[in-house]
């Protein structure tokens, strides 16, 4: 039988197990290596239990727990990004790009505010901070920036590209509401402050991992609950009501489960660009629209992605690191520019 | 409209913006009376309140005011330029094009004259705005593609800004309040400074109104009645962007004035697109003084940015115009 029908998804089996090694790879790097030089025997000897008192303060932790609070970040801006695009069905639709950053970015300045001049009026940098706070508190803004896409999708009956185009619009307006906060109050703190906004892993201790944790957990585990759904919403509202699907409830449901991923890790690490917009494209340019491996390999290339970025920021500047949103933006947009070129 | 009528609502603007910026000039740290302003307006005796007015408020207002005409007029070419609705310069990346190299200059070369950031600005601007429409003609310059490169840019340059923030320390307060856009404490030379860069964008825009306008037929349109079309977008781009340059070293990022200015202004469909350019102007003045009279009495003691109020003012209109379709492109299928 010749095949005039186009190969609309030729899995690669390979692609899974390769992308999992690539992991590997670079958590190994990541732990290896670093500003202060740490022989690999030393290392070595940390992970299994003994080494020197400064080794194993800096691998276990200064290293570990940043590499960890990275891969969990990582996992959920890429997981965020690929649900947007798919409801929004705008291949190009990000957290960053609707809004939910720009919200939780909000929502953890004031509270960052908040505490400095309540709390901890003496605090001189991030890591005096109750920062194992601050998932939740960007959680709180980013779903706040999810309810705004829900009406503008349903109440005022938005097509996806005007629902892209308001929520470009929102995300002004938020941005601008954030840095006026800290410019009308930050005062002596808008140090601390760019630290988080610049997107950093920086002296992220266990706390971020352990409070990122359940979030990356519970995302991941509602996957499977909003599979059959994403499947139909890829193509048309039209399509997924003829399947029987409720589209407004599952569109919401999406919607929620992207905007909690986003919105805790933006808070964990700061609002990261790009991310959420470059990995999903990676994983379809790699996997084809084989939606069954584009979402696993999403995950995967999300944590891997940001463990580079920030062993990069980490060993380009030295002492002075150049923080991971720097490095991202940097290497993503000349990718994203040619997704802009060729996306028709 | 006919042109009696079109020159009538530029009057009504003007008026409008002259009295918000008599009101502007009552309160403030010391509340005068409106009588007291007027007397040391037109009299001024050296005195506290004559001082405070001549020195302090008025240039501000002016500022504002000078500013405002030129976002608008900036966001009107770059709409016409591009024949999309949503280009103006927050959108297109040009001010965040205008503002990271400022930053830049001032962080990391302090030497640098501030006199000459308009010229750095100009040139980030336009920068940032090739690349913005190089991307957007990618995608066949429809206004998604245009909004997304033109973010991407601005998400770019935002993040090489807070950077170099970072690297700023301590000097990093002040730049941060120049960067929410704002006028506090604008003087004189201040006024100076960006008048020159808004009257160039302005005059040239309305000397140039007949080729402004071949900008809203089809490229084969205007070929027919013998405009070269590619021939003036260099220009029309320079003379939309000198306003961002001249405004941002000044008063920082001021969003939205450059997109809701002109379209309010069609709103009121003015005769011809002089017209509309000028009214886009008085307009866009009239928005930048109310933003910045109500950002620093709102809150008193604390000022709210300009940039801000502006913000917060202008994100309700453009998703009300989003949804009321004012914003969808007349070419193929958005």
């Amino acid at each position: 039988m010749t095949s005039n029908v186009p190969a609309v998804a030729q899995p690669k089996p390979w692609l899974l197990p390769a992308a999992f090694l690539l992991v590997l790879l670079s958590f190994v790097a990541a732990v290896f290596l670093g500003v202060v030089d740490i022989p690999a025997d030393d290392v070595m000897s940390v992970l299994t239990g003994g080494g020197s008192p400064e080794a194993r303060s800096i691998i276990l932790d200064i290293r570990l727990p940043r590499i960890v609070t990275g891969i969990l970040a990582g996992i959920q801006f890429a997981v965020a990004g690929l649900l947007l695009q798919t409801i929004t069905r705008n291949p190009l639709a990000d957290p960053s790009l609707m809004g939910v950053s720009q919200g939780a970015t909000l929502t953890v300045t004031t509270f960052l505010l908040f505490t400095v001049y309540i709390f901890n009026p003496g605090s001189n940098t991030l890591a005096e901070l109750p920062i194992g706070w601050l998932p939740t508190a960007g959680l709180v803004g980013g779903m706040a920036a999810g309810g705004l896409i829900y009406l503008m999708a349903f109440r005022l009956d938005l097509s996806p590209l005007r629902i892209t185009l308001c929520g470009i619009a929102i995300g002004a307006v938020l941005h601008a509401l954030a840095i006026g906060l800290i410019a009308g109050w930050g005062s002596a703190r808008i140090e601390i402050i760019l630290e988080w906004l610049s997107g950093s892993l920086y002296a992220r201790t266990w706390d971020h991992a352990i409070f990122l944790l359940p979030f990356t957990v519970a995302g991941l585990a509602a996957l499977p609950l909003i599979y059959r759904p994403l499947i139909l919403l890829q193509f048309d509202a039209a399509l997924a009501r003829s399947f029987g699907l409720s589209y407004r409830k599952q569109f919401s449901l999406v919607l929620l489960v992207s905007c909690a991923l986003a919105a805790s890790a933006v808070g964990a690490i700061g609002p990261i660009v790009f991310v959420g917009l470059i990995v999903p494209h990676l994983a379809r340019f790699l996997a084809g629209r084989h939606f069954p491996l584009v979402l696993p390999l999403t995950t995967v290339l999300g944590a891997v992605i940001v463990t580079l970025g920030d062993l990069i920021g980490r060993l380009v500047g030295r002492a002075e690191e150049v923080p991971i949103g720097v490095v991202t933006a940097i290497v993503g947009v000349p990718i994203l520019i040619a997704l802009l070129r060729k996306v028709p | 409209m006919d042109a009696r009528k079109s020159s009538i609502a530029i009057a009504f603007v003007v008026v409008a913006t002259l009295l918000v910026m008599v009101v502007g000039l009552l309160p403030g740290a010391k509340t005068l009376s409106i009588e007291t302003a007027l007397r040391v307006l037109f009299a001024p005796d050296g005195k506290i309140d004559s001082i405070l007015i001549w020195t302090l408020r008025l240039p501000r207002s002016l500022a504002a005011a000078v500013a405002g005409a030129g976002l608008a007029v900036s966001g009107y070419l770059l709409q016409a330029l591009t024949r999309n609705p949503l280009a103006d310069p927050g959108i297109t990346g040009v001010t965040a094009g205008a503002i990271a190299p400022i930053v830049a200059c001032f962080v990391l070369l302090p030497w640098f004259s501030s006199l000459y950031y308009p010229f750095v600005g100009l040139a980030g601007g336009l920068a940032a705005a090739s690349v913005t429409f190089w991307v957007a003609r990618g995608g066949n310059g429809r206004p998604l593609h245009l909004a997304l490169g033109g973010l991407s840019v601005s998400l770019f340059l935002g993040a090489i800004t807070i950077y170099v923030l970072l690297l700023a320390g301590p000097q990093s307060t002040a730049l941060m309040f120049w960067i929410s856009g704002g006028f506090a404490g604008r003087s004189w030379s201040h006024v100076l400074h960006i008048l020159p860069w808004v009257a160039v964008g302005v005059g040239g825009a309305l000397l140039l109104h007949r080729v402004v306008a071949m900008f809203s037929l089809s490229d084969h349109a205007a070929a027919g009645m013998g405009v070269q079309l590619n021939l003036w977008k260099p220009v029309l781009l320079v003379l939309g962007i000198c306003p961002v340059a001249g405004v941002a070293p000044v008063s920082g990022p001021v969003a939205f004035v450059g997109l809701a200015a002109p379209h309010i202004a069609r709103l009121l469909r003015p005769r011809g697109t002089a017209w509309e350019i000028a009214l886009s102007a008085a307009i866009g003045s009239l928005i930048v003084t109310s933003a910045d009279l109500i950002g620093r009495t709102i809150a008193i003691p604390k000022e709210i940015p300009v940039g801000i109020m502006t913000a917060l003012l202008g994100g309700p209109i453009f998703v009300y115009l989003i949804q009321r379709g004012r914003l969808d492109f007349k070419g193929e299928g958005a």
